[in-house]
């Protein structure tokens, strides 16, 4: 459980037992090299305009130099594009295994990003010791930045003051009282708007547009507690637009009403499905409920008023000073009322994949390896097939005075070149397209395809390529031309 | 009909295989003597050598003894990357089974060998287009060979083996997988190359009809040329 969400919103709607998560990787695995074997289907005709510019290219280049090396490129390129059958199957099989490799080593590296410790200046997270969803009283926040910014030994410090603090509460709404369907569920972090652009992860990184839109947001909602901020997939949802007002009733907290403004969008693929509101305003109808005699005779404070803070976050310089604040977090001394504990965010992030821990090792060191082995051995293997039913062809080249090493320049100068353009066309498309569609995991950041992959991607795919064609290309080179004949006819 | 100095000069060539623990020897101390502008048709029994005979000749093995010298050169002493400079310009190659590129047009084809060639573009158009007229196919340019009959593709084949305008054509069986109509085109074909170019051909065939149209017919038994039939007086001469 995700820092103790509502059960709704941890975006994992999955048993998480072993066996099914095995299972639906090996689903997915299957459903991603099927798609990848598509798209390869479908950037075929890119490829042969790619491979035909490339010529033209190395024609007019053999036709100034006259150089025979260019001519050898420009048989190679004719060979490549006159079988085109032989050809497409090379580069779609190039391409999905460059491909699907994007797509993997994308997954293994976020998962090193999260779970990655920060050395300095990382984020440590306070929650409730053992309530799920976690639940701590407003008045420790306030003592929490106090025990940070004066407890602590001022080298210890959080470096920018309370900005580097934040406590989020989960407020789940709806616009429909009588029927609180999911389209009508407004779901909201309430937080201190001003530390939105500093505090969140995937937000820090915003530059340009995005980033000064949302900082004209929060302004406003610093002036104005009733402001809010949406995804745009909400918005959507929920048929509203920014300039809007909404009335939305509390469904965690009961008897309370908001009345919203929507003043802007959350940037595009981050923390979509989540709306951003000001803490100030969850405070104030918090103690508006109490002298509201019309819903709460009594008097009482609301049931949630000592419960209303569910997760605070601080930004410490150095790990020596997450020690020194975990002894103060744990000391009653400070915080009595409720037990609480802080982790740091990539050990919160940790744990919750702790549960994974032997699958995504065995992912890494054992799945992975194993496919791409595999399927490199796969993909080797049709290409040396194609490379020996050409050897006659071979044969004929050298009695025709082509030296041994024209011959293998033009099987591996093929293979290599195939193995390049699918590379570089499957990361590219991995990395342009699949990079901007902007995939959410969890409520962080987006999916991204790292940009090292335009290299490994191409990479890959040369040595495949190559390591199926050498053997034959070898044979090729080293065949006594007069053997060939004299079996054959 | 052999005059004095002859292209292809074969002397006490010996040529022998091992295969496993097994020694073959195919041919043992081996004369021959081809003139230039001659038509010499070999014969034999399958397996007797005369595909390695040819091979030799045309450079495309080693002799293990003797020497083999085609006009100037003595190719029996050249290594294989001279030797492949050397067939570039000097032998030309027909196939049984034609053995074109299929994923080039007859006129890529064709235009192959001059790619080694310090050429420019036109000089190769040129001599192109010269060979497919000579064999007759300039309307099938850029047919592949998949396109082509058997006997268009023999012929795509002997344009490409006379484009460098070599002195030597080596056929291996060129009949040998055609229909009786065809054949007689590929015979008369082979047969103008040496009248009107000049061109010396060595061809081995199984067929005595096709052996009939050469000038000179040699029979390859153990390992030996006999029966040399028109100049058995001339080789008898030479051997004393
Ligand atoms: N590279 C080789 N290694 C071992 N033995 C070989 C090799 N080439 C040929 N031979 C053997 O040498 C002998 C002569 O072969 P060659 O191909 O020259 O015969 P051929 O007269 O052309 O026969 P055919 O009429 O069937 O084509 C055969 O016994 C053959 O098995
Ligand atoms: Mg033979």
């Amino acid at each position: 459980m995700m820092y103790g969400l509502p059960v709704d919103f941890v975006p994992t709607g999955y048993d998480p037992s072993l066996f099914m998560l095995a299972g639906y990787l090996l689903g997915l695995l299957a459903t991603l090299i099927l798609g990848a074997i598509v798209l390869g289907i479908l950037t075929l005709p890119a490829f042969f305009l790619v491979l035909f510019g490339v010529e033209q290219l190395a024609s007019v280049v053999a036709h100034l130099s006259g150089a025979f090396a260019a001519k050898l490129v420009v048989i190679m390129f004719r060979g490549l594009r006159r079988a085109p059958l032989r050809t497409s199957l090379t580069y779609v099989a190039l391409f999905s295994l460059t491909f699907v490799l994007c797509l993997i080593y994308a997954v293994l590296f976020l998962i090193n990003y999260v779970t990655a410790e920060k050395e300095a200046n990382f984020k440590a997270i306070v929650t409730h010791k053992t309530l799920i969803p976690s639940q701590m009283p407003p008045g420790y926040y306030e003592e929490f930045k106090r025990v940070c910014l004066e407890e602590l030994p001022p080298e210890l410090r959080p470096v920018n003051g309370d900005l580097d603090l934040m406590s989020w509460s989960f407020v789940l709404t709806t616009t429909d009282k009588t029927n609180p369907r999911r389209d009508a569920l407004i779901f909201l972090f309430a937080l201190e708007p001003n530390k939105v652009l500093t505090m969140m992860d995937g937000l820090e990184e915003l530059t340009g547009d995005e980033r000064q839109q949302l900082q004209a947001a929060a302004d406003e909602m610093m002036r104005n507690p009733q402001a809010i901020v949406m995804s745009k997939r909400q918005l959507k949802t929920l048929n509203l637009q920014v300039g809007q007002r909404v009335k939305s009733y509390g469904m965690n907290y009961p008897n309370l009403t908001f009345e919203f403004e929507i003043i802007g969008e959350l940037p595009e693929g981050r923390y979509e499905g989540v709306a951003f509101m000001n803490r100030v305003y969850l405070l104030q109808l918090l103690d508006a409920y109490r002298n509201d005699r019309t819903v709460n005779k009594t008097g009482e404070p609301h049931p949630m008023a000592e419960k209303c803070v569910n997760l605070m976050w601080v930004r410490l310089p150095n790990r020596m000073a997450f020690e020194r604040l975990s002894a103060l977090i744990n000391d009653p001394k400070y915080f009595g009322k409720v037990p609480i504990k802080m982790e740091t965010a990539s050990s919160g992030i940790g744990s919750w994949l702790a549960a994974y821990k032997d699958i995504f090792w065995g992912m890494k060191y054992i799945l992975v390896p194993a496919m791409i082995a595999i399927m490199s051995l796969v993909v080797a293997n049709a290409i040396s097939i194609s490379v020996r039913e050409r050897r006659t062809e071979m044969a004929v080249l050298k009695v025709l005075g082509f030296q041994p090493r024209h011959v293998l320049a033009l099987v591996l100068g093929e293979a290599l070149l195939v193995g390049f353009l699918a590379g570089i066309m499957s990361s590219g498309l991995a990395w342009g397209a699949l990079g901007s569609f902007k995939f959410q995991i969890m409520f962080f950041g987006s999916f991204f395809v790292p940009v090292q992959s335009l290299i490994y991607a191409p990479a890959l795919g040369m040595t495949v390529a190559v390591a199926g064609s050498i053997g034959p290309a070898w044979n090729a080179k080293n065949v006594k031309v007069a053997e060939v004949f004299a079996r054959l006819s | 009909m052999p005059p004095a100095q002859p292209l292809v000069r074969v002397r006490n060539l010996y040529k022998s295989f091992t295969r496993g623990s097994e020694t073959i020897d195919v041919l043992q101390d081996l004369n021959l003597d081809v003139g230039q502008a001659e038509f010499l048709a070999l014969m034999g029994p399958s397996g007797s050598g005369k595909t390695t005979l040819l091979n030799l000749i045309a450079g495309l093995d080693q002799p293990t003894s003797g020497t083999i010298m085609v006009g100037d050169n003595v190719i029996s002493e050249m290594s294989e990357s001279e030797l492949a400079r050397w067939r570039t310009r000097h032998v030309g190659f027909v196939f049984q089974f034609y053995y074109l590129l299929p994923v080039l047009t007859a006129y890529e084809n064709v235009e192959l060998p001059l790619l080694l060639l310090p050429l420019s573009r036109q000089q190769r158009r040129k001599q192109v287009e010269t060979a497919l007229e000579l064999v007759g196919l300039s309307h099938r340019m850029h047919h592949r060979p998949g396109q082509l009959s058997g006997g268009q593709q023999q012929r795509v084949g002997i344009a490409r083996a006379i484009v460098t305008d070599p002195e030597l054509i080596v056929a291996d069986e060129p009949t040998g997988d055609l229909d009786t109509r065809s054949a007689n085109e590929i015979l008369t074909l082979l047969d103008t190359l040496r009248s009107q170019l000049g061109k010396t051909i060595i061809m081995v065939t199984h067929d005595p009809k096709a052996a009939a149209r050469a000038q000179r017919v040699l029979h390859l038994e153990k390992g030996q040329l006999v029966h040399d039939t028109a100049a058995a007086p001339l080789l008898a001469a030479q051997a004393s």
